[in-house]
């Protein structure tokens, strides 16, 4: 008898974040039978209580680093995962929730009333690169569906995803929207940040602020120079630079620069 | 020697939990409690930001309901700008309430509840879910799907995606509404009217079916708090705050959100960063409320759209001599009232030639160093609380979630399902199953009410009385 194809196993894994990427697997409605046609979703809390026990041939992580459990059970997946992929912001760079990294830890310690016997929370929020090591990076705060759908059928069928890394700003010229920094004077993070939400911020006239991270090799530098030109403070150069993706290596190092 | 059951995590909500089951020396249930074990910290982190920036960052608390988060936020800058915004923005920002009410009801229900209660709480817990509703009922399980697909793709035509869009500022919407989509979406609800329309009928069978289980389903008498209109209608956008006691009566009436600080107030408990906020004339744990679907259709006086006005008199039958519904069973169904209300209500606006205009934001400056943004959000009522300086960077801010003002209601809940199926330390699949299912009945989104979280295995602990660890057992 011929062996049935074995059909991948994928997961999904929930940290500190708000749900959305893991929704934008939810949000493939006509894609979503396509896809359970190419793999078995074997653990998904937000669709599901059953949890199939690993391995897996695909994880899909989001959220970021915020507890000392959570630092512990990333391991735990890592090593029951054939091919581990961050989903967005949080899981990439730690997420909007990352801003606590940069603030005095007293500042949020009357929000810490709990009981450390019951509960505890870490005083940074960090992408889980630095807590192992991570196969594939998808960007974006959300990330874009069809990008999540072009990375798994990329890693069921052993080959490099097709996810352009070229920067917001070739989108924008793609799309022949007209430049919010040079017609209107906008500060915009474009020119440094990775592509995949088709230029959606300048499409409706507003700067981009970063929500898909650093691009490759990014030129924060002279971007941040153009700022001051503009007319901005250096306080207003750290905050745009503290965004969703203000852990990132590229925006953090460039907003300490400008910081006081 | 006291026990403790700890269930974890919640699976099928948004976000995570953990929840304690307490027990005495002879396994009767005393206690139960939903812990939130963790924070994002949003209301210190946006201390120093524009108020500019407050939609978007706001958005990220909640991948569920990111437009009810940026509705209320731009409308704290409204205040704070100290403008009326324009007729057609404000038509636009109630379109997208709307649609994010019929894709969160329908995420709530097709996805995330219907599999528990049409494929049974005892069944394989492998088939519980969207998926092996598709194999047990394609046809409903597409219709669901495009349900919430139809909110999703309302959300994604006004605001260019459908999750974090960074379309409604303070004074206004960034863009006009496209034209050309109107006929697409007005062909499409008659399918979503009848889809509205066909779950209600389902959750009618279920009411029949589980009739036994239902009064150990979150049965108590609370208040329960929601915006109403001017007249007393079901509002969603505007209006003023209404507060019901648990026999229907009406104890406060037209307060004005903007001082919702000085009729509710939060007490925190040392195992759980999800607040307990309480009505502050009935005080702390008297003045527990409820919020959401089950309160707004309860302390409403009417429904302004015909098929939902029909439905909302059949729902008040159930309520019979209490004048209220106080079980919180019934949050599903008036969920599914409201999701027929919203269609029907969309149909309204997608009619109405005031949505095509162009005037669509009103320009100011800092006006106000205070403001206060509140709507009803899916799962009960948002208040985005800002103080600014006269640079509008962010000084303070406060937000009073929805799920977060359920807390008292869901340990109640939880206390009361895990009293009656509960008995020593032995607990089934079907058990946890149902305490899980009490806690989904509102439909929590506990990235929300932390505006934080983290979590997922299932692990059931027992401890003793002096807090130690005695039996562990992981799933
Ligand atoms: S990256 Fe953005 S959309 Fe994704 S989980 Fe984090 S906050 Fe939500
Ligand atoms: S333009 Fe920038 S901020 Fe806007 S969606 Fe794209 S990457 Fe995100």
């Amino acid at each position: 008898m011929p062996a049935k194809k074995h059909k991948p196993k994928l997961a999904v894994w929930k940290f500190a974040s708000c749900d959305g990427c893991q929704l934008s697997l939810l949000d493939c409605e006509d894609e979503l039978l396509k896809i359970t046609e190419i793999i078995e979703i074997a653990n998904f809390p937000e669709a599901s209580r059953a949890i199939q026990p690993g391995p897996y041939d695909i994880s899909l992580v989001e959220g970021s680093i915020t507890t000392p459990h959570d630092a512990e059970r990333i391991h735990k997946i890592r090593r029951q995962s054939k091919i581990l992929i961050t989903i967005g912001a949080c899981a990439t760079s730690g997420g909007i929730q990352a801003l606590r990294n940069f603030a005095d830890v007293k500042y949020y310690t009357n929000l810490v009333y709990a009981n450390p016997k019951f509960i505890s929370t870490l005083q940074h929020s960090t992408p889980i690169s630095h807590h192992i090591y991570v196969d594939y990076e998808l960007r974006g705060c959300p990330i874009n569906k069809y990008q999540l759908i072009e990375v798994i059928s990329a890693f069921v069928n052993n080959r490099k995803p097709n996810i352009p890394n070229t920067s917001v700003c070739i989108e924008c010229k793609r799309k022949s929207v007209t430049c919010v920094m040079v017609s209107q004077g906008l500060p915009c993070l474009g020119p440094v940040t990775h592509a995949g939400c088709q230029a959606l911020c300048p499409s409706y006239n507003r700067p981009c602020f970063g929500c898909y991270g650093p691009k490759e090799a990014p030129n924060t530098t002279s971007l941040a120079e153009q700022f001051i030109e503009l007319g901005l403070s250096k306080n207003d150069i750290v905050r745009a630079f503290r965004g969703f993706n203000a852990y990132s290596d590229a925006f953090r190092k460039e907003s300490e620069i400008y910081e006081k | 020697m006291n026990k403790t059951i700890t269930i974890s995590p919640v699976t099928r909500i948004e976000g995570h939990a953990k929840i304690t089951i307490h027990l005495d020396e002879n396994g009767t249930v005393q206690d139960a409690r939903l812990h939130v074990d963790e924070f994002r910290g949003f209301e210190k982190f946006c201390e120093g930001r524009l108020l500019w920036e407050m939609p978007g960052i706001t958005s990220r608390i909640c991948g569920i309901c990111p437009s009810s988060h940026l509705i209320s936020s731009a409308k704290a800058g409204d205040e704070i700008f100290a403008v009326e915004i324009p007729e057609t923005a404000e038509k636009l920002r109630r379109l997208l309430v709307l649609a994010q009410w019929v894709q969160s009801h329908a995420l709530s229900f097709f996805y995330l509840s219907s599999p528990d209660l049409l494929l049974g709480f005892d069944s394989d817990p492998s088939k519980r879910n969207i998926l092996g509703l598709i194999e047990k009922d394609k046809e409903l399980a597409r219709r669901g799907i495009r349900l919430r697909k139809f909110g999703q793709e309302i959300i994604e035509i006004l605001g260019g995606r459908r999750i974090h869009t960074p379309w409604a500022v303070p004074g206004g919407v960034r863009e006009p509404f496209d034209k050309s989509k109107k006929d697409h979406l007005l062909n499409w609800i008659p399918e979503v009217k009848e889809t509205a329309l066909m779950a209600l009928e389902i959750i009618k069978k279920v009411h029949q079916d589980l009739e036994k289980e239902i009064p150990s389903f979150g049965n108590f008498r609370s208040l329960f708090v929601g915006l109403v209109s001017t007249d007393g209608g079901l509002e969603y956008y505007d209006g003023t705050l209404r507060v019901m006691d648990g026999n229907g009566n009406i104890i406060a009436d037209h307060l004005d959100p903007r001082k919702y600080y000085e009729y509710f107030d939060e007490h925190t408990e040392n195992w759980s960063y999800l607040k307990f906020p309480f009505y502050k004339p009935l005080g702390y744990p008297k003045g527990m409320y409820r919020v959401g679907p089950l309160a707004r259709v309860n302390i409403c006086d009417y429904i302004e759209t015909p098929l939902a006005e029909k439905e909302r008199r059949e729902f008040k039958k159930i309520a019979a001599s209490d004048g209220v519904v106080n079980n919180s069973f019934y949050y599903h169904y008036a969920r599914l009232i409201e999701t027929l209300f919203a269609v029907e209500r969309i149909e309204v606006l997608l009619n109405d030639p005031a949505i095509l205009g162009d005037h669509i934001r009103a320009r100011a400056m800092i006006n106000r160093y205070e403001g206060v943004g509140c709507n009803e959000a899916p799962r009960g009522v948002l208040f985005h609380h800002y103080w600014v300086n006269k640079d509008g960077v962010l000084q303070k801010v406060n937000l009073l979630i929805a799920t977060g003002q359920n807390n008292l209601a869901m340990n109640r809940t939880i206390k009361q399902i895990a009293s009656s199926f509960i008995e020593g330390s032995n607990i089934s699949e079907g058990v946890l199953n149902r305490i899980e299912s009490g806690i989904r009945m509102y439909d929590p989104c506990l990235s929300c009410s932390t505006h934080a979280i983290g979590q997922m295995p299932l692990v059931i602990q027992f401890i003793d009385a002096n807090g130690n660890v005695v039996h562990e057992i992981r799933k």
